[in-house]
């Protein structure tokens, strides 16, 4: 049975719920999301406590801890998606631009559109085609023709794969390597113009230089987009984060300048977790 | 459950052998201001020849933190332990070249040069304070220990007196050119020991920043009114 989320401290009304209120797409550009005393349950089990944090426009966010600490739950509330899960729920708040997401007035969908999520296993859609697949999304709103096929070239260049795809786009997406795969479904999620990017351990099924294709694709992406990266990878938190987060047992336990954080951490469990002293 | 013993274990062989240096640095010093005490070309030499073993426990533990870093990616504690460590063996190869600098003045002052005994005095108390300092940077560093680290200015302080002392008794040396020239040379020695003083309070300021995270001059000498 599929729990409905409660949003017991949130206190948007349906005015404030503004562009969430409908399915739309808006401007691509970075937001300010806000995460205020979130709490998320599995059942009985709170997997993140009392959560309080702002991720910045045209910034990346790296979230470490170790396997369990509650990143991925985490940011998976950002686009509701923790609440397809059978008993889970949420608490608090999460605003995008100081728009409630969780406000009851707000459709579900535009949440998804306006925070899109890639994931750590590549996953193309298997029986379509490389241009379908990026397609999709933006047909679910209804677009279709020429302006259609500007947005599958907007999204394929914007995730550096147009270039190696534009001769073979109705190829199959499953046909692509690993790393293309996954730059695929980065096109995939940009294709419905999303402001904020959530990112699970994108490149943790990718090689060396595929991963480090994408990581060059985060440090463009930036400029458009607030992303926010979970990541198991130290150095890569380290290399391509401005901001990273430490999380254990569900709680933010520091947040700061990636730098800081790799030199000179405040809290001595994260000093240990980024040492690998443990995790 | 402890991780990472083997590169815990690499870290810590690599300190020892960068503080190692540092006694290595000692020796050489004291040998060399025997040497100048009773002007000991040969041990003088000797000095020379083994700046050798200074210089290849320089590239030893550069290689070894170059590998370290490759291989284990050390970061927050640890990372400042390997980047100060760096700029420790950096100055202990430094002080080795300072020594090497007094062995290879004193032939050039010839077999029984004219002497000054209150400026081979004032030069010997020069070198048992710099030797002192530089066991006091190793101690420091090896305990961790701020104050300790901190202290080292104020002890240099005296080297650095003495060294204005050493100066004021070579321009009143008199008109004997012989002796002259012999107190002028005598003055690149105070200049070597005064820089060993100056790397020992370096190494102070490795030892802060390992500890506090901050890396900050103790004393700046081109902003002398702020010390």
């Amino acid at each position: 049975m599929t729990t409905q989320p409660t949003t017991e401290q949130s206190t948007a009304t349906t005015e404030q719920a503004g562009r969430f209120a409908h399915s739309t797409v808006t401007e691509a550009t970075g937001r300010h999301v806000a995460v205020q005393d979130l709490n998320a349950y599995y059942g009985d089990q709170q997997a993140v406590k009392s959560f309080n944090i702002e991720y910045e426009p045209n910034k990346v966010t790296a979230m470490i801890g170790p396997s369990g600490s509650g990143k991925s739950t985490m940011v998976r509330c950002i686009n509701r998606m923790h609440e397809e899960i059978p008993g889970a729920r949420v608490t608090g708040k999460i605003t995008i631009d100081g728009e409630d997401l969780y406000a009851s007035s707000v459709d579900v969908t535009a949440v998804r559109h306006a925070a899109g999520m890639v994931f750590q296993k590549p996953n193309p859609f298997p029986t379509m085609s490389i241009y379908d697949n990026v397609a999709a999304g933006p047909r679910l709103t209804g677009m279709k023709g020429g302006s259609l096929k500007e947005r599958v070239e907007k999204s394929l260049r914007a995730a550096a794969l147009w270039d190696e795809v534009k001769d073979r786009l109705a190829q199959p997406g499953i046909g692509l390597s690993g790393g293309q795969q996954q730059r695929l479904c980065i096109a995939r999620t940009l294709a419905v113009e999303p402001e904020v990017i959530l990112m699970d351990e994108p490149c943790s099924a990718l090689d060396p230089i595929a991963t480090l294709r994408i990581e060059e694709l985060i440090d463009e992406l930036k400029q458009r987009y607030t992303i926010v990266i979970v990541t198991h990878n130290m150095q890569q938190a380290a290399r391509v984060a401005d901001s990273t987060a430490f999380m254990l047992d569900g709680e933010l336990i520091e947040v700061g300048p990636t730098e800081r954080m790799f030199t000179k951490p405040n809290d001595e469990r994260t000093e240990q977790y980024v040492s690998g002293k443990f995790g | 459950m402890e991780t990472r013993v083997a590169f815990q274990e690499e870290l810590r062989e690599l300190e020892e052998r960068a503080l190692q240096g540092l006694d290595m640095v000692v020796t050489s010093l004291e040998r060399v201001m025997e040497a100048l005490q009773h002007q000991d070309v040969e041990l003088a030499e000797m000095v020379v020849e083994d700046d050798d073993r200074i210089d290849g426990r320089y590239l030893e533990v550069h290689q070894g933190i170059l590998s370290l870093l490759a291989r284990q990616a050390p970061v927050a504690t640890d990372l400042r332990l390997v980047a100060a460590l760096l700029d420790v063996i950096k100055h202990v190869e430094r002080m080795g070249d300072q020594c090497v600098n007094i062995a290879k003045v004193i032939p050039l002052t010839g077999h029984e040069p004219p002497t000054d005994r209150a400026l081979l005095e004032t030069l010997a108390e020069m070198g048992k304070h710099a030797a002192s300092l530089v066991e006091q940077s190793k101690r420091a560093f090896a305990e961790r220990n701020v104050e300790l680290a901190q202290d080292l200015v104020t002890r240099d302080e005296a080297i650095n007196r003495l060294q204005r002392e050493a100066f004021r008794i070579a321009i009143e040396i008199g008109d004997d050119m012989d002796t002259r020239e012999w107190a002028m040379t005598m003055l690149l020695v105070a200049r070597a020991l005064e820089r060993i003083g100056d790397n020992a309070v370096d190494i102070g300021e490795q030892t802060a920043f390992v500890v506090t995270g901050l890396f900050r001059e103790f004393t700046d000498a081109s902003h002398p009114a702020n010390v």
